[in-house]
């Protein structure tokens, strides 16, 4: 462990390193927000509604205030002038509707805040919750998009009758020209299911205002301490430079912790109005309703081709379940859909709709993927839709349509520029180490005994490190500080806001082979707005893309300022920084780590124009997002008594660029895989009619199990990109992308001897089983 | 947890906690199905009374020609117990298929019983086994067959005060054969179906079929048809599959998000021909 | 959620169909109810105990009978809420005479929301089976 000796043994990058996060997550020493503890601290307890769509005829908190412990009960009235949840999406004619901190007069969602109390514990809080009687007239609600759009439909916002929120169109190339001239066209209409993230740990708030010196300190589970930190300051009207916002360790977001939520600001403004620290934790009933959802896409596809099998456009409409509000990124979620709509093919021509509807169900913003699942679900879907059509072999499909080698940078239909890649590569890979040929020829004898076998590919290709900051809503670049301290240890301040990614981690490999330091000899620090410079946070694949360089090049920096140091120290003008010390290249005399470090803060001398100390600080803005792909290749067995779905082998190969950490980049396919597969087979929110979440605890809402899942073959092919000089891409998203449709298109083609060509997610045995014993009868 | 407020006690005695109960308190065994309740406040009882703390109510022992098994005995007791493995390995098979290692862990016997919970596992392989349930209260005890027992969803013959006691099960000889096969919904590991089955053979001729099915109605009972047609056979893989058919004939199927009722009914059949065959194959 | 089936009832038409509206049989026979109380035509006020397994709760609510088309058929409405949630059935009773004496057939309509909703998707069809059936038995009583 930490040691006063500096040391540097081996080289870093590249090494399968366990995660240095990890001893205090398995020892269950790690702090959490519901793990801080102030004295005279109060708990919040928010009463929600019932219905998805009501009026509200009144509000009697007067039994709740009488409990002994209540300090005091809010409704909306009371937070009216505390501002509204904030949406950073822009588009173009976008209908935002006023996100009310506590529903004003109506609630337009089952789990809508209506109320909240404030106590001495939470069980006060929450028995003063029960007391509050709230008169609710219900309505009608819809909740489901389609019925959203058609005439006559429930108006989730009485002012906008259509249920619609936004439309938006998008064309290159030629599409009528492409459809015109095809020799075949497939439509489809596919679907990507609602899910609900469910990380392992919910919000929660602690919200803690000094008056006398008008500072506020703000604990928050969030992906983005410093989005949230601009955000509330701003709607509360504080002073930035005195809110403070830390996300201590963090469980899990995927996503659902991007956004500032009314929680947030409610409990600053509670702290404020009662001059005392507030907590707030959401309960998983609560997650469920109030975090985001994700996904929630109806999608229309038509794909034209030429009978050799080559792809010449594609059409898509996209009717985006919004929900009832816009949290931070919502409406801006089916757009990266669009950007990423031709997948990895080169297909000139494109035409792209969306509608985004409003239903009275919780708002979708980024999940894991955030639009590029939906993406590669579609075109992957097409493409075996289309090879089908052709009696193509899937794989020769894709090899066809693949941008080549030397076409990059390419621009795509989209306006975007793919970085790099060797798109055929990992799905050679994949085959191979599948025996695909051999498998082929399995799955024609299994057919003749009346077995359901299928073989599903996908490769997927993604957008990350967002990004260039014209094209990210808060800006897209990254922060880093880097200081050595006097006793030669290294402190890095990322800008990025790690929680599972393993950051503390990769960052320390980085730092120790740059500055030639052992990995105990750096300690990454992230997560509070008062320690770190600003940053935009962890989301989008972008934190080691982005933040790694943002890194990178403070580490420049200091470098040179240390072999300055060391230079002066060693009395030479050519020296190597590397294993803990500098050394005269000439005479190969050597100077620590530490005598450096001591000298430059000591400063009893210093080099020429240098001043003492060792700290540098870099931003970097991306000129380009980066975008990994890779292929997985899925082998099924589906049960004819059953529908029951049995993953036989599942191979995964990742093209994330250059790999930092081995078993990190596993880990996060792994895991990526594993919510991919849980959308393919089991997940999704269910809504009644009456918009009722019936999938609203883990009873009803399956979340996969470690058991359920199939061992992962993984490989990896490595394209550096040019976009950044680590040449790393990002892969924290890369398996929840390439999962559903292999899976999907593994079990369509088991299903393909019966007449089927096209299956929604969730693959439940009911809905096989339906099919299979339809198509035995016929 | 945030539950409503509530008094709680931890008797070390069975008379204690009768006496407790026949005031009205409400008994707490494992928690696994109570504590959820509690949670989300759809449950409030006032007072709970441990019964965790009672020795007398935690044991597998073998008496008078039958196991009899204490209310508290936990799931991970009985799936372990070499007595129950060795002479009704029905009970420990079943009860492996329950909800995860936590949850066998702290969950018990008696709870899952007096809970009736329309998808349990036990249930099916009491009925099976034509168990006996020992009831008691503060001044009475009574022995319920497992068929009266279970009455309804989340019903069962329990009055008020009156607990679960202890669990009869039979030591059945030589000749005999079991099999438990759970279809599991995902989410919850609750059975979607559930069917055991316990056979005896005399030479060629099944002499002894019992057929209890869980999860597909109201609550689990004896496919009486089914072991009807079974009785006098043999067994072979074509009257077992007619058998199997009988298990869900005439039953009005539940139906929710997870499996309509025609797909119950349908796996109902697949699994009891699979139950059958594989209890079939066991006699020894 | 749909719901429909029958139940014998061994009266005449014209009887099953008066105990079926008649407000001391109806809170005898609703599932915890604790009373009922007369607010209009054909209106009552309903004060129900819920309690089933460890689940327990108060629902306060109301019953309506409407499309009246005696002894053929006539609509009940019964709706409640309570912390734990809310429920609303709606459903139409047809009376039919067979042998000596009725079969009552409904069909309709359940609603259930708030907690309960989210936490017994598996049980609600099995419970609504079960009351509904407990109703009936209790009105041949
Ligand atoms: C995640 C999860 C998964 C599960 N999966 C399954 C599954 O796959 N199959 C399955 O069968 N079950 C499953 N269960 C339920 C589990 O088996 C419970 O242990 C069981 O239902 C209740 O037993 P308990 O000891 O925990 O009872 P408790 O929760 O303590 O009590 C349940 C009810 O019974 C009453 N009670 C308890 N003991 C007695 C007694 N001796 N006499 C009278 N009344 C009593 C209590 O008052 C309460 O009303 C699961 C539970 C969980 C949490």
């Amino acid at each position: 462990m930490a040691t006063t000796t500096i040391t540097k043994t081996e080289k870093l990058v590249g090494k399968r390193i366990r995660r240095r996060e990890d001893p205090r997550l398995i020892t269950g020493t790690a702090t959490y927000v519901d793990d801080i503890k102030m004295p005279g601290m109060l708990y919040a307890a928010i009463l929600r509604s019932p219905h998805a769509a009501a009026k509200i005829r009144s509000i009697d908190i007067s039994k709740a205030k009488a409990l002994k412990g209540v300090h005091a009960v809010f409704v909306g009235e009371d937070t009216k002038n505390a501002g509204a949840v904030p949406c950073g999406a822009s588009l173009p004619g976008l209908r935002v509707p006023h996100h009310n901190l506590l529903a004003i007069d109506r609630v337009y969602l089952v789990g809508h805040p209506v109320a909240v109390v404030v106590a001495t514990d939470r069980y006060v809080a929450r028995d003063g919750a029960e007391l509050i009687e709230v008169d609710y007239e219900p309505e009608a609600a819809v909740a489901d998009p389609e019925k959203a759009l058609a005439p006559g439909a429930h108006a989730v916002h009485p002012q906008w009758a259509d249920n619609v929120a936004f439309t938006f169109h998008q064309e290159g190339g030629d599409v009528a020209k492409a459809f015109a001239e095809a020799d075949v066209i497939v439509k489809q209409r596919i679907v990507s299911q609602r899910l609900i993230p469910n990380s392992m740990e919910t919000r929660g708030v602690v919200a803690d205002w000094h008056a006398a010196d008008r500072s506020m300190n703000l604990f928050t589970s969030t992906q983005a301490p410093h989005l949230v930190r601009s955000l509330v300051a701003q709607i509360l009207g504080l002073e930035e430079n005195r809110f403070r916002v830390v996300a201590p360790e963090v469980g899990g977001g995927f996503g659902a912790k991007i956004q500032t939520y009314a929680e947030e600001i409610l409990l600053a403004w509670i702290s404020m109005k009662l001059q005392k620290p507030v907590k707030w934790i959401e309960s998983r009933r609560e997650n469920f309703l109030c975090t985001i959802h994700g996904r929630g896409h109806v999608d229309f596809y038509e794909i034209a081709a030429k009978r050799d099998g080559t792809i010449t456009g594609i059409k898509l409409k996209i009717i985006q379940d919004l929900g009832a509000y816009f949290t931070v990124l919502t409406p801006a979620i089916p757009t990266l859909s669009v950007l990423m709509m031709p997948g990895l093919y080169r297909t000139p021509n494109i035409q792209a709709d969306i509608v985004g509807a409003f239903t009275n169900c919780t708002p979708t913003d980024a999940y894991r993927g955030a639009g590029r699942p939906e993406a590669t679900h579609g075109i992957e879907r097409m493409v075996d839709m289309v090879a089908a059509e052709l009696k193509m072999d899937p794989a020769e499909i894709r090899l066809k349509n693949f941008v080549r080698n030397e076409e990059f940078p390419f621009p795509t239909a989209t306006g975007l520029v793919y970085d790099s890649g060797d798109y055929s590569a990992p799905l050679k890979k994949a085959m191979e180490m599948a025996g695909y040929d051999q498998l082929r020829k399995e799955q024609v004898e299994a057919r003749k005994q009346g077995k359901l076998m299928g073989i599903g590919l996908c490769a997927y290709g993604e957008i990350c490190a967002f990004g260039p900051s014209p094209a990210t809503p808060a800006g897209g670049w990254e922060s880093a500080t880097v200081k050595i301290e006097p006793s030669g240890q290294v402190t890095v301040l990322t800008g990025i806001s790690p929680h599972g990614q393993g950051e503390e981690t990769t960052f320390a490999q980085i730092t120790g082979d740059e500055l030639g330091v052992g990995i105990d000899d750096v300690l990454v620090l992230h997560g509070d707005t008062s320690l770190v410079p600003y940053g935009i946070g962890t989301f989008g694949s972008r934190s080691t893309a982005v933040g790694g360089t943002a890194l990178y090049y403070a580490l420049q920096d200091l470098k040179a300022k240390v072999k300055k140091f060391g230079a002066m120290l060693l009395e030479s003008e050519d020296v190597t920084l590397a294993n803990g010390q500098c050394t005269d290249n000439k005479t190969g005399k050597s100077v620590g780590f530490k005598e450096i470090a001591a000298a430059a803060y000591r400063a009893m001398k210093l080099p020429p124009n240098t001043e003492p100390g060792l700290l540098a600080t870099h931003f970097w803005e991306p000129p380009n997002f980066t975008f990994p792909f890779g292929a997985h290749l899925v082998v099924t067995d589906v049960d004819r008594d059953t529908g029951n779905v049995s993953i036989r082998r599942y191979i995964a190969i990742d093209d994330c660029g250059n790999i930092l950490n081995p078993l990190i980049v596993d880990g996060q396919v792994h895991g990526g895989v594993a919510q991919g597969i849980g959308q393919a087979l089991w997940e999704q929110a269910v809504y009644d009619d009456n918009g009722q979440l019936v999938t609203g605890e883990f009873m009803d809402y399956t979340m996969p199990r470690a058991h359920m899942m199939p061992w992962i073959e993984s490989g990896h092919t490595v394209t550096p990109t040019p976009v950044n000089p680590l040449g790393v891409k990002g892969v924290g998203e890369a398996g929840t992308i390439g999962a559903s449709p292999a899976v999907v298109n593994s079990v369509v083609d088991a299903l393909s001897p019966l007449g089927v060509k096209h299956l929604d997610m969730p693959l439940t045995p009911e809905k096989l089983w339906k099919l299979i014993s339809a198509g035995s009868n016929a | 947890m945030i539950p409503q407020q509530f008094e709680y006690s931890a008797p070390k005695t069975l008379d204690e906690a009768l006496g407790l109960l026949a005031e009205g308190a409400k008994p707490l065994a494992g928690g696994m199905s109570l504590i959820p309740m509690m949670k989300l406040r759809l449950a409030s009882p006032e007072h709970l009374v441990d019964l965790g703390r009672i020795k007398d109510l935690n044991y597998i022992r073998e008496e008078g020609g039958a196991i009899h098994i204490g209310a508290t005995a936990t799931h991970q007791d009985v799936l372990s117990s070499p007595l129950l493995r060795g002479k009704c390995p029905l009970l420990a098979e079943t009860a492996a298929h329950i909800g995860d290692v936590q949850v066998r862990n702290m969950g018990t016997i008696g709870g899952s019983v007096a809970h009736a919970d329309p998808s349990a596992d036990y249930p099916a392989a009491l009925q099976a086994l034509e168990a006996k349930i020992v009831l008691k209260g503060a001044k009475s005890e009574r022995t319920v067959s497992a068929e009266d027992f279970f009455v309804d969803t989340f019903t069962t013959a329990l009055e008020p005060g009156e607990i679960v006691r202890e669990v009869i099960v039979p030591i059945d000889g030589d000749g005999t054969g079991t099999n438990y096969q759970k279809v599991l919904q995902p989410a919850s590991g609750f059975a979607i179906v559930g069917v055991a089955v316990r056979v005896r053979k005399q030479g060629e001729k099944v002499t002894l079929a019992r057929i209890g099915v869980t999860g597909l109605s109201n609550r689990a009972f004896r496919a009486k048809e089914a072991e009807k047609a079974l009785e006098g056979r043999s067994g072979s893989p074509a009257e077992i599959q007619a058998v199997a058919a009988l298990v869900g004939q005439g039953i009005d199927a539940n139906s929710d998000l997870h499996a309509s009722a025609e797909y119950r009914l349908h796996l109902t059949a697949v699994y009891a021909a699979k139950a059958l065959a594989t209890a079939l194959g066991r006699i020894a | 959620m749909k719901i429909s089936g029958s139940y014998f009832l061994p009266l005449p038409p014209e009887q099953a169909y008066q105990r079926l509206q008649d407000p001391a049989v109806l809170a005898g026979a609703m599932p915890g109810c604790e009373s009922l109380e007369k607010i209009g035509e054909d209106e009552y006020r309903m004060k129900m105990k819920m309690a089933m397994a460890s689940l327990s709760g108060n629902f306060d609510g109301k019953v309506r009978i409407t499309q009246q088309n005696p002894p053929n058929s006539f609509k009940l409405m019964v709706e409640g809420s309570g912390k734990i949630g809310f429920m609303k059935g709606e459903g139409d009773l047809n009376f039919t005479p067979k042998d000596a004496g009725t079969d009552v057939s409904y069909e309709g309509d359940v609603q259930v929301g708030g907690t309960i909703a989210a936490v017994g998707q598996r049980l609600i069809d099995g419970t609504a089976k079960m009351m509904i059936k407990r109703f009936f038995d209790k009105v041949a009583a």
